[in-house]
């Protein structure tokens, strides 16, 4: 994991598949994702062609999960057409810069499920209790 | 943070509403707020033409040891060409250094939705916040959206978008956390007490954008402060001379610092101060003619300060008598004349309806005329003896 520029070091063949990926850096119990692009094939602590953006999934103080994107770089290797891993896909879906991802949907739609029978069980005991 | 938004949008109206009464009081209050756009007025060129002639250009003042890392000079041998040359670079890294902070309105942190979408409420536990890093954009141009816990997708609140700016691309001496100095009224209070008036507005103008809530309350309290404690001279050659003038020019508070102008003899700095006031506030004196006659008998702030750097490269045989004499009295013979014209416009200012302290001022006036006399008569002495011919 050593420090290389974001500009990349990676070597990669010309017409080779490409991937925007996370890449997990951080330690253990905290992760710390970059976001890059590299060639599918390679494992994701070798060198990467470039850095384009970071992503840290624990909130902060403010409750809040921060995202870095260079949006124009993003932007240019998908019309490149690198491919997307899914959470990556997810993560730009969230952003707006893709359509949502159906994931995300199917998240939502189960956290407001879970939440709903939570709160029908809470009310269930509560009447029981009274 | 919709909370705070909130508030902010109740108070407003009120804040307004107790600038209009306060406008004729004395400074009083320390949150004097400016009630209109200000940045039209303040960067028109006139505007800031008496803005730099009123803050004046000391050069040991500008070049002063500062409290930085490296305050070291270098020597060097030069001729005199290379030093006339390093002379004007000199004057235009003061004229640099001068550069004011721009005095401008609050801007208003309005709420701008890009999408909202119900079918992505509760998708996650926390909100997301997403900044562009791109290559080169401008920190007021770089985009920062959130992503609530709700679906809304909507660009940041300015406070947020401040913060994203801080963390990715770090302004050298700005915290990323509110300066307890700032933060702490205790400790800004004792910052004023000890009239460090410079580094406070130092500090306030690295920390806050001059656009933002905290940057015009602050430095109006620091204003407001100076103005009781009357140590105008302590920002004179600072990049904040102007935008305090500004201050008190806008909300009718300028005689305490027209009578230290006045007592220190800067008669075209104090016409320039009223004439200002009569800008801003559309009063229907005429001061430009009195103003370009002013101009035509004194040199400019950097002119002034050029002639003392050459002054020194000239040997005593060669200054003349005129200079010698203009060196003990302090003025010479075009001064008086636009000393004569100053004191005629001040003290019809004094005599108008705008002016506040009226004796104090009178008192400063009648006292700088005898002292005028004498030194003319002194000046006229001096000259007889010499028998340089009037000219």
């Amino acid at each position: 994991m050593s420090l290389s520029p974001a500009s990349g070091i990676g070597r990669f063949y010309k017409h080779s598949a490409k991937i925007i990926r996370f890449v997990r850096h951080g330690c253990a119990n905290r992760p710390f994702y970059h976001i890059v692009v590299m060639e599918r094939r390679k494992n994701q602590h070798q060198p990467v062609i470039e850095q384009v953006g970071s992503y840290d999934p624990m909130p902060n103080a403010t409750n809040e999960r921060l995202v870095a994107l260079n949006t124009e770089r993003i932007r240019y290797w998908l019309g490149k057409g690198a491919h997307m891993s899914d959470p990556a896909a997810e993560l730009l879906g969230i952003a707006g810069l893709l359509p949502v991802h159906p994931r995300t949907y199917m998240n939502a739609w189960r956290n407001r499920k879970a939440a709903a029978e939570a709160a029908a069980t809470e009310a269930v005991k509560s009447a029981e209790t009274a | 943070m919709l909370i705070v938004r909130h508030l902010r949008k109740l108070n407003a109206p009120q804040r307004l509403q107790l600038n209009v009464d306060q406008t004729r009081r004395a400074l009083s209050d320390a949150n004097l707020q400016y009630d209109k756009d200000p940045q039209p007025l303040f960067t028109d060129a006139e505007t800031q033409r008496l803005l730099q002639s009123m803050t004046q250009l000391q050069l040991e003042k500008v070049f002063r040891k500062r409290t930085v890392a490296d305050n070291s000079t270098e020597t060097k041998f030069m001729t005199t060409a290379q030093l006339e040359k390093e002379f004007l670079l000199t004057i235009e890294k003061a004229k640099k250094l001068l550069q004011m902070p721009p005095v401008v309105q609050i801007k208003p942190d309005t709420e701008r939705v890009i999408s909202k979408d119900p079918a992505l409420k509760d998708f996650d536990d926390s909100k997301y916040v997403f900044t562009d890093i791109s290559f080169g954009l401008r920190p007021s141009e770089r985009k920062v959206v959130v992503r609530d816990v709700d679906g809304t997708l909507s660009y940041a609140p300015l406070e947020t978008q401040k913060r994203m700016n801080q963390l990715y691309f770090p302004l050298d001496g700005r915290k990323s956390y509110t300066p307890r100095m700032f933060s702490d009224k205790e400790l800004l209070q004792r910052c004023l007490d000890e009239h460090k008036y410079e580094f406070v507005l130092d500090r306030l103008t690295v920390q806050y954008e001059p656009y933002e809530t905290e940057f015009h309350n602050i430095s109006a309290k620091v204003f407001t402060h100076l103005n009781e404690s009357k140590q105008f001279d302590l920002l004179r050659s600072t990049r904040h001379f102007g935008p305090m003038a500004f201050f008190y020019a806008w909300h009718r508070c300028i005689d305490d610092l027209l009578y230290d102008m006045i007592r220190r003899d800067y008669l075209y700095n104090a016409v320039q101060l009223i004439a200002l006031s009569y800008k801003i506030h559309k009063v229907p004196v005429e001061y430009g003619q009195t103003l370009s006659q002013l101009e035509a008998l004194q040199p400019t702030p950097a002119e002034r300060a050029l002639e003392e750097l050459r002054s020194c490269l000239q040997k005593p045989s060669e200054k003349g008598i005129e200079k010698e004499i203009h060196a003990a009295i302090g003025k010479t013979e075009q001064d008086f004349t636009a000393d004569e014209l100053s004191l005629k416009f001040i003290e019809q200012y004094i005599g108008s309806e705008h002016a506040l302290k009226k004796v104090q001022l009178e008192l400063a006036v009648q006292t700088l005329k005898e002292l005028n006399l004498e030194k003319l008569q002194l000046f006229k002495g001096l000259k007889k003896a010499h028998g340089v011919q009037a000219s």
